[in-house]
């Protein structure tokens, strides 16, 4: 059984009077430990799918099944729910807090968790384990604007990572880095995967950032297109 | 508990978001500050006033009673004149003849103490001494002992009363003698000594031959300004100490020749009882604890007389229960001028009570209480859509945040705590810097305007109270607001 199962998931907006075709039907099964990378034409559904993924949104149709359970039609909380337990997001704007220090930036989904508010302590051990994982123990003070485009996005999947969820979910990004700190960051992802077997799904752009991940999906217009498993040894770039 | 609180991460949170918009912040929190500081001192004005219009009440005696020996009531006619009536018990009991309570006020018909005595009035006067004192007296110091025992009962004091004849060098005054109790000072609020003191505990027990004056006795026997305490007076060919002076406390009661309080003299009750051979009591005054209690005490006070009494059902009482309110208008509870004004502008004098009258100064005083508490409230409301501003700006400025807080895991609830957690957090800190401003403002305007301002910790927690309600209603939409966005929408907020 997929890890994360999509069945003719279907997104529709009402823009006016008509109707935007978003996602027109997409089945996938993705499995625990992939690394998926998606890539397609910009407004080919790509985000809007991946939203859908990460239970930020619900598909206008279809089924969208999290270990076989169905959460597409779970009421606001327990999607709330399971993406602080499951989930884990990286986006391409970074999203951190300003005038807020790495730290508490990362620690930032722990004052979720349903187990009740994770105390003081506790949080912030969890969240220098994170920034560890990322190789930013020395910034842990910055704030955002102290640190680079690369050290931002590090502390963004710092967060992502700090409640241990089993998907990493990120939408480009890549795409607000120049190319060697992009690779930097890919590098992340699959060291991450390697060591924790964490199941990740990247929207990127670029032909070579997409082959970091084990398997590609195209998108266009709302569809699937082309769906490739690669060598084990393409997944590792020096390879390539 | 306060600093945890304070370290509990949603009101970190708030106070780390505040902090980030100092400026706003503060602009909004003295807004708050101003509203809840006019709140308070408007209160505090108000209350002030309403408490100084009961004090003067109270001095009044709005709180007393008088129980007296006999069956009879005044009555009061249209000209105002006092004419005495015989109650229920007319046929049956003989009836002591002083009169002096119900004196009119304005004139005292025994000014020339040379002038033969055939006014009606002091005919009247003179009357009770021919009558005695004993003839009727039912009533006796354990009578006044059993009411004090009453619950609600503040202070009770027996006394015999005599017209008399004071003596000093060739001067001779004709006044009231009240032989009375040490308490009556506490219930004589309007009373205030001039000069000296009042008779002791120790002089009443023994009996002594001092005697408190009042301030027309003394002008009329040693002239103004001549210091009166000290000097020896003669007073049923027996010499009397004078040991103080009293006058009147308050603008509602002024001192008045005839006026039974400041044109009279005082010695302890066990001294009239002596030198006159005398055991029993005139009266007795009581007064209540609350003045709203007064009509419970006269009914009981007259179940407990009849008791002790003994009286049968089918029996008249051998006594009068009076309260200063049925009192007040014919006794000249109220300066002449007023008395007189409200008797010429009011149709039916005898039903309108000094009571009456303190209930409506003092439903005016609430009112005016109210009022300013309500002008001052608008500024709280001001102060509210400050704060309505401010988080609806926090929430604007941060839906990013919010939308990231969504990503993470935040339920809609998290997110409308979190807003309302800031509101509150300002309308709080804006409440107790209000109070403090507010605590120094009352205290201002007691200084320099001279106005009585009560800051009562009711009005202080009120006004704390007031200022989170603020909060949390004026919060209420920003943050629901904020709670209800979509967790996309929010992300891709520009
Ligand atoms: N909230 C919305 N309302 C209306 N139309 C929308 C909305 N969100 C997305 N769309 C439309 O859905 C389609 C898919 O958008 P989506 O963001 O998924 O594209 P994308 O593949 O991520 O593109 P890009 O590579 O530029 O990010 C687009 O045509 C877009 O206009
Ligand atoms: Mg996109």
């Amino acid at each position: 059984m997929p890890l994360l199962e999509t069945r003719e998931v279907a997104k529709e907006y009402h823009v006016g009077d008509h109707i935007v075709h978003a996602l027109r039907g997409v089945s996938l099964g993705i499995d625990a430990g992939e690394f998926v990378t998606i890539v397609g034409p910009s407004g080919s559904g790509k985000s809007t799918f991946m939203h859908i993924l990460g239970c930020l949104d619900r598909p206008t149709r279809g089924q969208y099944l999290m270990n076989g359970r169905d959460v597409s039609t779970l009421p606001p909380d327990e999607l709330a729910r399971v993406r602080n337990e499951m989930l884990g997001f990286v986006f391409q704007g970074f999203n951190l807090l300003a005038r807020t220090s790495a730290l508490e930036n990362v620690e930032l989904p722990l004052l979720y968790t349903r187990r009740g508010v994770v105390k003081g302590s506790e949080r912030r051990r969890k969240a220098m384990a994170a920034l560890e994982a990322v190789g930013l123990t020395d910034r842990a003070d910055h704030h955002p604007n102290q640190l680079s485009g690369g050290q931002q996005q590090r502390v963004a999947i710092a967060r992502a990572l700090v409640a241990d969820p089993s998907v990493l979910l990120a939408d480009e990004p890549t795409g607000n880095l120049d190319t060697a700190t992009s690779h930097e960051v890919m590098e992340i992802f699959a060291r991450l995967r390697r060591e924790r077997g964490l199941t990740i799904v990247v929207i990127t752009h670029e032909r070579d950032i997409a082959a970091y991940g084990s398997r590609t999906i195209d998108f266009r217009d709302g569809r699937v297109t082309s769906d490739v498993h690669h060598d084990q040894a393409l997944a590792e770039p020096s390879l390539r | 508990m306060i600093k945890r609180w304070l370290s509990h991460p949603y009101v970190d949170l708030a106070l780390k978001a505040l902090g980030r918009n100092r400026l706003q912040t503060g602009l909004t929190l003295l807004g708050m500050t101003i509203g809840v500081a006019t709140v308070l001192a408007m209160m505090a004005v108000g209350a002030g006033a309403q408490q100084s219009i009961e004090q003067q009440v109270r001095a009044a005696g709005l709180n007393q009673l008088t129980v007296r020996a006999g069956n009879w009531r005044p009555k009061v006619e249209d000209t105002g004149e006092a004419v005495a009536h015989q109650g229920d018990a007319r046929d049956t009991l003989v009836l002591p003849l002083y009169r002096g309570d119900v004196l009119p006020v304005a004139f005292h018909p025994e000014d020339d103490p040379m002038e033969k005595h055939d006014h009606p009035l002091a005919r009247q006067r003179l009357g009770d001494l021919e009558a005695g004192l004993g003839s009727a007296a039912t009533l006796t110091f354990d009578d006044a002992e059993a009411i004090k025992g009453l619950p609600g009962v503040q202070y009770v004091a027996g006394g015999v009363h005599e017209n008399a004849r004071v003596h000093f060098g060739g001067k001779r005054w004709f006044t009231r003698m009240h032989g009375t109790d040490v308490e009556m000072p506490s219930i004589k609020r309007g009373w205030m000594l001039a000069e000296g003191r009042f008779f002791t505990r120790r002089e009443q027990d023994r009996a002594e031959q001092v005697l408190v004056i009042g301030q027309i006795v003394a002008e009329r026997l040693f002239g103004a300004g001549v210091k009166a305490v000290g000097q020896e007076v003669t007073l049923w060919n027996q010499p009397f100490e004078v040991v103080g002076v009293v006058t009147s406390a308050t603008w509602v009661v002024r001192p008045a020749p005839g006026d039974d309080q400041f044109d009279a003299v005082y010695m302890p009750y066990t001294t009239t009882h002596r030198l006159l051979n005398l055991s029993k009591l005139n009266d007795i005054t009581i007064t209540a604890a609350s003045s709203g209690d007064v009509s419970r005490l006269a009914r009981e006070i007259t179940t407990l007389l009849r008791q002790r009494h003994g009286i049968g059902d089918d029996q008249p009482d051998d006594f009068t229960v009076l309260t200063q309110a049925t009192k007040a208008l014919t006794t000249g509870g109220l300066p002449p001028s007023v008395a007189r004004a409200v008797a010429g502008n009011v149709a039916e004098l005898e039903k309108v009570t000094l009571e009456q009258l303190a209930t409506t100064l003092e439903r005016a005083s609430r009112t005016m209480t109210w009022l300013l508490a309500a002008v001052a409230a608008v500024s709280l409301v001001v102060g509210g859509i400050g704060i309505m501003n401010i988080t609806l700006l926090s929430v604007t400025e941060r839906t990013r945040e919010i939308g990231l807080r969504l990503a993470v895991g935040a339920r809609s609830r998290d997110v409308m705590r979190q807003f309302l957690i800031e509101a509150v957090a300002i309308s709080l800190a804006g409440g107790v810097a209000g109070i403090v401003l507010g605590v120094i403002a009352a205290a201002l305007i007691a200084r320099t305007l001279n106005w009585a301002t009560v800051v009562s910790p009711l009005s202080v927690l009120l006004a704390f109270g007031v200022a989170g309600a603020v909060g949390i209603f004026f919060g209420w939409y920003p943050a629901r607001r904020a709670s209800q966005l979509d967790p996309i929408v929010a992300l891709r907020h520009e």
